[in-house]
């Protein structure tokens, strides 16, 4: 900041009429304050899919099985559990002696009515319990024992458990105060508890000193709600928020350069890569699909466009994900190699190549533009689309009106290759539009019924491998989760999903 | 007068009318509200998005949704929120406030920086003062608002670390985004004042004022500025109303917690009744103080009662 001299001289006077007002920066010690960009108007959490409401909201609720900021699950509200009844059954060991911010005990009945909730008439109007389906009931045991029977098999259930629409609420609070109520005034039995919520300006969260897993040792947790990322920048830079959350690609060498704040940049969820139309034009042939890969540098990419905040990938997922090889590398870049495939698969120089993608999306749009200039050094005849997000999700992709390649970008938050592999992969999911593979049906249908995690993860491994070898996409990155912290907080273990749990956290 | 007041409202309705179906429909082709609400899901089936279509009305014919959204206006009840099912009254009665105060320090700001310079600008018509004070209200009026509220933040927040870049917390918070706001608002109103304030200084009654061998400031400050004002309340009355309607970025940039960021978060999130109640209030208090003035203008000269 050069002109900052300037700029102070300019503002003396300024700043002397105002002086009285300083110190406006000033955080309270013991509270750290974060920023989010959507209020997601209600704290329940059936309401709600957002992330953003987990960053706030896993600070006040439990699951039975719970995830660190490694990804590793470990027991939550439950201590432990197993499967019984050739797997139709898991029974759940409950944590003894826990309490609801309101005093209610946590036990068996507790369980039953989250679930019956979450499965049930309030559950069927959220964005929740589609992803609970497998559960058919809950089944009280004793007062500290749960059985959940299972309609379909559903590894991935243990992990959905720690989080979102599992999370554990308060049975007579809720039939008491009412649902509306519940919304605004959350309870649960988390590390921290409500305080206050303003709605489309903050959550207040103070420190439940009773928490199972020991004291929080901060006094309190605000979120904030900005939307706006430069906003969000100027609130870190003026140090009136500790954690900032929207941080795009741009603004992080700003973050970078501030004294009193840190960068971080962290593998997270979301994957990218160019899918191929395995039906028409050039791309039909996996010769050609595997010179495109060839010929495309991913790695300058994600250095020049993405200044590094990504990493390279072999299959679609991130080093993260539950399926992810370590052994798979991703296909080296070689031009002469690429355009020597092309010229042995008869590809015609200036054949088309059409990539359809999510017009709003910045970042990706400086990626389509760099992968067309490979892909026009290798003599092909690049063109890029722009859609609006709608149309492209529900038009163009599922009733196959696609170019050559198309635009994926996704993440579940379960880390799960399942989550996104089935609905890619699988005959007749909306986002497979060309591919009939009886192979990989199999493949992706056989996993679902695994509990066996090494069995299980050997078979995601097998489709990972099987889709790189048909070459059905261009893997092009992982995009890292960007955080911009305040030097002031210690102790502040980066989660990859941004479901944030300040347990051990402290500010100076 | 009656029937032109008649007129008047009869206009206001239809305006009303055709803003909220405008709205409501556009909204509509924007986007699946159900698909954003599902899109952190993995396992999505159609019959999911039909659940919470059906959870949100959303799968009854445009005509009865808009209707039922009209009939919500009478009673006062815009719906819930697609997001936590707040009532979007309850959501709008705490915005609305919050804009309002912020247009209304904007505005006074502005008066009392427009009209003493542009007296003075008057005064020294030609002169270098006058020279100086159109030539900075030309850069004013060329600032994009959004560039000059970034270069504020800048300054005060990030440099000086003496105001606070966004939030309403206090009076503090109010310095900035009105800030912005005035010196746009200022930019044009200093032209007004001069102009009306030369009109007025060259009419008879002054020179006879002088003549008559009052002072200087007599005669400026009673005679001149009190004619010389008419003009200038209307204009400002007029300019209330599209200060509300231009406020919506200044409020994102600022977070402030008014109409303009809950419109435009319910734009991002296709948050359809949030978007119609706020639309529609805004739309309201335009043609509200539109039809004011309208009114005021009639009372004043009745050449505009029978047009």
């Amino acid at each position: 900041m050069k002109f900052s001299t300037t700029l102070k001289a300019l503002g003396f006077t300024t700043a002397v009429a105002l002086a009285p007002l300083m110190a406006v920066s000033a955080q309270a010690a013991g509270t750290l304050t974060t920023a989010v960009a959507i209020d997601p108007g209600s704290w329940d959490p059936i309401d709600t899919f957002l992330v953003d409401w987990s960053s706030a909201a896993n600070n006040i609720f439990d699951g039975l099985t719970a995830r660190g900021a490694d990804m590793k699950l470990k027991p939550g509200l439950a201590t432990s559990w197993e499967l019984l009844d050739d797997n139709k059954r898991i029974r759940f060991k409950l944590r003894e002696n826990v309490k609801f911010h309101n005093g209610e005990p946590f036990n068996a009945e507790a369980v039953k009515f989250t679930f019956d909730r979450l499965l049930g008439e309030e559950g069927k109007k959220g964005p929740q319990q589609s992803n609970y389906t497998s559960i058919d009931h809950v089944e009280v045991v004793d007062e500290n024992t749960v059985d959940f029977v299972m309609k379909q098999p559903d590894p991935v259930l243990l992990t959905k458990l720690a989080g979102y629409g599992a999370m554990i609420v308060p049975p007579k609070y809720i039939q008491e105060k009412g649902d509306a109520y519940f919304n605004t005034h959350p309870v649960g039995t988390g590390p921290f508890k409500f305080v206050e919520y303003n709605p489309k300006v903050n959550l207040v969260l103070e420190a439940n000193p009773e928490h199972w897993g020991g004291a929080p040792k901060l006094d309190k947790v605000v979120t904030r709600f900005i939307s706006e990322a430069n906003t969000q920048v100027a609130e870190l830079q003026a140090g009136r928020i500790d954690v900032a959350t929207l941080i795009p690609f741009g603004l992080a060498p700003t973050v970078e350069k501030s004294p009193n704040l840190d960068l971080v940049s962290i593998t997270g969820p979301t994957v990218v890569s160019l899918r191929f139309n395995t039906k028409e034009g050039i791309t039909k042939d996996p010769n050609v699909r595997k010179a495109l890969i060839t010929g495309v540098d991913r790695d300058a990419i994600i250095k020049a466009v993405l200044l590094g905040h990504a990493k390279p990938i072999a299959s679609f997922q991130s080093e993260l994900s539950f399926g992810n090889d370590p052994a798979m590398k991703p296909v080296p870049f070689d031009l002469a190699k690429a355009k020597k495939m092309l010229q042995d698969a008869k590809v015609p120089a200036g054949a088309p190549v059409r990539i359809d993608f999510r017009g709003n999306d910045a970042t990706f749009r400086e990626v389509a533009q760099a992968t067309a200039g490979y892909l026009q050094a290798l003599g092909l005849k690049p063109s890029l689309q722009p859609h609006e997000p709608p149309v492209l999700l529900n038009d163009i992709i599922p009733n196959g009106k696609t170019g050559e390649a198309w635009h994926q970008a996704w993440g579940g938050w379960t880390f799960d290759y399942d989550n996104t592999a089935y609905l890619m992969y699988h005959t007749g999911e909306k986002w497979n539009p060309y591919g009939s593979d009886p192979k990989l049906d199999a493949l992706l249908e056989k996993q679902r019924t695994v509990y066996d995690v090494k069995e299980r993860e050997k078979i995601l491994q097998e489709v990972a491998r099987y889709v790189a070898d048909q070459a059905l996409e261009l893997p092009l990155y992982n995009q890292n989760t960007i955080y911009g912290v305040n030097k002031r907080v210690k102790n502040f273990d980066a989660p990859a999903d941004r479901r944030f749990r300040f347990t051990e956290t402290t500010v100076e | 007068m009656a029937g032109f007041i008649l007129k008047r409202l009869l206009q206001a309705i239809f305006v009303i009318l055709a803003v909220t179906l405008i709205v409501a429909f556009a909204i509509r082709l924007s986007g699946d509200p159900a698909v954003m609400l599902l899109s952190g899901g993995g396992n999505v089936t159609e019959q999911d998005l039909q659940n919470i279509r059906q959870a949100l009305g959303l799968e009854r014919p445009f005509y009865v949704q808009y209707l039922g959204f009209l009939r919500g206006i009478f009673v006062g009840d815009f719906g819930k929120s697609f997001m936590g099912a707040t009532p979007v009254s309850a959501l709008i009665a705490q915005a609305l406030p919050a804009t309002l105060l912020l247009a209304f320090v904007s505005l006074l700001i502005s008066i009392v920086l427009s009209v003493p310079l542009g007296i003075y600008a008057a005064v020294h018509r030609g002169r270098w003062p006058d020279q100086l004070i159109r030539i900075l209200s030309l850069v004013g009026l060329s600032f994009p608002n959004f560039w000059l509220a970034i270069m504020l933040v800048l300054l005060f927040s990030i440099v000086l670390g003496i105001l606070p870049p966004s939030g309403m917390e206090g009076p503090e918070s109010f310095v900035m985004p009105a800030l912005t706001m005035a010196i746009i608002l200022t930019a044009t109103n200093v032209r007004l004042v001069r102009t009306s304030m030369l009109e007025t200084l060259s009419q008879q009654y002054i020179m006879v004022a002088r003549s008559k061998g009052l002072r200087d400031r007599v005669v400026l400050y009673k005679h001149a500025l009190r004619n010389s004002a008419i003009p200038l309340v209307t204009y400002i009355g007029l300019q209330f109303g599209s200060l509300i309607g231009g406020i919506v970025i200044v409020e994102r940039v600022f977070n402030w917690p008014g109409m303009g960021s809950l419109a435009f978060d319910a734009i991002s999130n296709r948050d359809y009744p949030v978007l119609q109640g706020a639309i529609t209030v805004l739309a309201l208090f335009i043609v509200l103080i539109n039809l004011l003035v309208d009114i005021a203008y009639g009372l004043i000269d009745p050449r505009i009662r029978t047009e």
